[in-house]
């Protein structure tokens, strides 16, 4: 505790320091950059952004998981679709994350697709490899013990081996969240009309460091909240029956 | 057919040899007839594929030839039911105790209406009442292989086939559960099919006796247990009757092996 409070002390002097060095717009010290995001927020046009790329970045992370998780189960479940789908998913990790953020604002235009689709484009092929590792190491014990007592394959499915693939896909949820939402920005910034991206696009010709950092900053804030007071709790809950290996 | 739960004629099964060239004969020619409410055990030392043969009698393991009939005692049309005990119970962790055993009565396509009615009626016969919102991790190796009994007894199954399910226990928590097994019996009668390397074990429990032998595995003896029940553990005519099977197991062995 105490000495994550010194290094925290420590970074803010440091940084106060060497802001005196340099123009408020150019490097903001801890105050400045505090009633900056105050201001930003005193409007509330400023919530209307936020919402607007919260919105892209939950049905990008929520489209990528279901997409990602489906491809990732099927390939584990028929051996001939999971080596057909290997070398695709392999082209999707590769290919570079800017030139979907720039193909998608030629093909969608000005719109809500295009942040959405370069979003899953970019998250789906990371949860079909997590996916597909965990129906790796599906206990073949479990499933014949189903078998023996006449599971049907959606009974199979729900309560034997979706479970057993629950710490793949809340791992792959944490990962995509915090890659969602950093692609989304990313696209807003070239192409969309509105959002978070925009903004900081808009403050970015404007040479506004600090406004970029204002709005970095708080969307940085607003998505560590999320993380630790809705995915966190939900996993602890979904993983309750475990008992800690590590206290 | 008759009244026997388990008929299996001619039994042979093949795996591939672990060098990967060709493959072995596990079972040849193996015969088996269980009659319809008894308690039958195979005993053969480890790896002789009695396992394997539960599998195969269980329809999760294929075989190259002979029948393997097992009768539903409500009528030939509906296809029997089976209980398995496994040596680890292979409960569903996730899952409490109560819903670890209406799983199988969903799968068995049990009426939703019964459910809790049995979860019930099993716990309670196998000592877990007030289990039933546990999770599994909690209990300890014995407690989670009772709940593994209670699942296999509660779809109420036309045969229950028991796979060394004790032998993952401490002597002492075995020696309890295997009493307790015949109290629940008393209780619930399928015809049990039980395989053990226990020769001791086998005596206690059963009535019929077959004896395996390996490479490949057949039954070279069949007998009768015929002392009443319940069983001391500790009765003079199980011990006699245990060593003159282990000396009758060692010849039969001695010839396999040379």
């Amino acid at each position: 505790m105490l000495p994550g409070l010194l290094t925290a002390i420590g970074f803010l002097v440091l940084w106060k320091a060497v802001s005196l060095v340099f123009l408020p717009t150019f490097l903001p010290s801890p105050v400045e950059l505090l009633s900056n995001i105050a201001k930003i927020f005193s409007k509330p046009s400023a919530y209307l952004v936020v919402g607007k790329t919260l919105e892209r970045v939950f049905i990008g992370l929520i489209l990528s998981m279901l997409i990602g998780s489906s491809i990732g189960l099927v390939m584990g479940l028929r051996r001939s679709v999971g080596s057909f789908f290997d070398s695709w998913i392999m082209v999707l990790l590769t290919f570079p994350a800017i030139s979907w953020a720039f193909l998608s604002v030629l093909w969608f235009g000005l719109s809500d697709v295009a942040p959405i689709f370069t979003v899953v484009l970019i998250v789906f092929p990371y949860v079909t490899m997590n996916v597909w590792e965990g129906t790796k190491a599906l206990d073949k014990e479990l499933t014949d013990m189903a078998t023996v007592f006449r599971a049907k394959r959606f009974l199979l499915l729900r309560k034997v081996m979706i479970p057993q693939l629950m710490p793949y896909i809340f791992s792959s949820l944490r990962i995509s969240f915090a890659l969602s939402w950093k692609i989304a920005l990313v696209s807003e910034a070239f192409g969309a009309g509105s959002g978070v991206g925009k903004e900081l696009t808009y403050w970015f010709q404007s040479t506004r460091a600090d406004m970029m950092l204002a709005w970095g900053a708080s969307f940085m804030v607003l998505m560590v909240l999320i993380d630790i007071f809705l995915l966190r709790p939900w996993e602890k809950r979904v993983f309750s029956w475990r008992p800690l290996a590590i206290a | 057919m008759s009244s026997h739960a388990v008929v299996i004629e001619g039994l042979r099964k093949k795996f591939p040899s672990p060098s990967g060239l060709g493959e072995f004969t596990v079972i040849d020619s193996l015969s088996l007839h269980v009659a319809l409410g008894s308690f039958a055990s195979i005993v053969g030392p480890s790896g002789c594929g009695k396992s394997t043969l539960l599998n195969i009698i269980a329809g999760i393991e294929p075989h190259e030839a002979g029948q393997v009939h097992i009768a539903a005692q409500d009528g030939a049309n509906t296809a029997a039911r089976i209980g398995y005990v496994f040596q680890s119970p292979r409960l569903l962790n996730w899952l409490t105790v109560e819903d670890n055993i209406k799983f199988a009565l969903e799968a068995q396509g049990i009426g939703r209406a019964v459910w809790n009615e049995r979860v019930k009626k099993y716990l309670d016969m196998v000592g877990l009442a007030g289990q039933d919102r546990n999770f599994p991790l909690n209990l300890s190796g014995g407690m989670q292989q009772r709940v593994a009994i209670a699942r296999a007894l509660a779809i109420e199954p036309d045969i229950l086939l028991m796979d060394e399910p004790f032998s993952h226990l401490d002597e002492i928590t075995a020696r309890k559960m295997r009493v307790d097994l015949m109290r629940i019996l008393e209780r619930a009668r399928p015809t049990i099919l039980f395989v053990t390397h226990s020769l001791r074990e086998a005596v206690f429990l059963s009535e019929e006796v077959y004896m395996m032998s390996v490479r490949p595995a057949r039954i070279f003896k069949h007998l009768r247990v015929d002392i009443p029940r319940p069983r001391e553990p500790e009765d003079p005519r199980l011990f006699d009757l245990e060593k003159a099977l282990v000396k009758e197991f060692f010849a039969v062995l001695e010839q396999d092996y040379r």
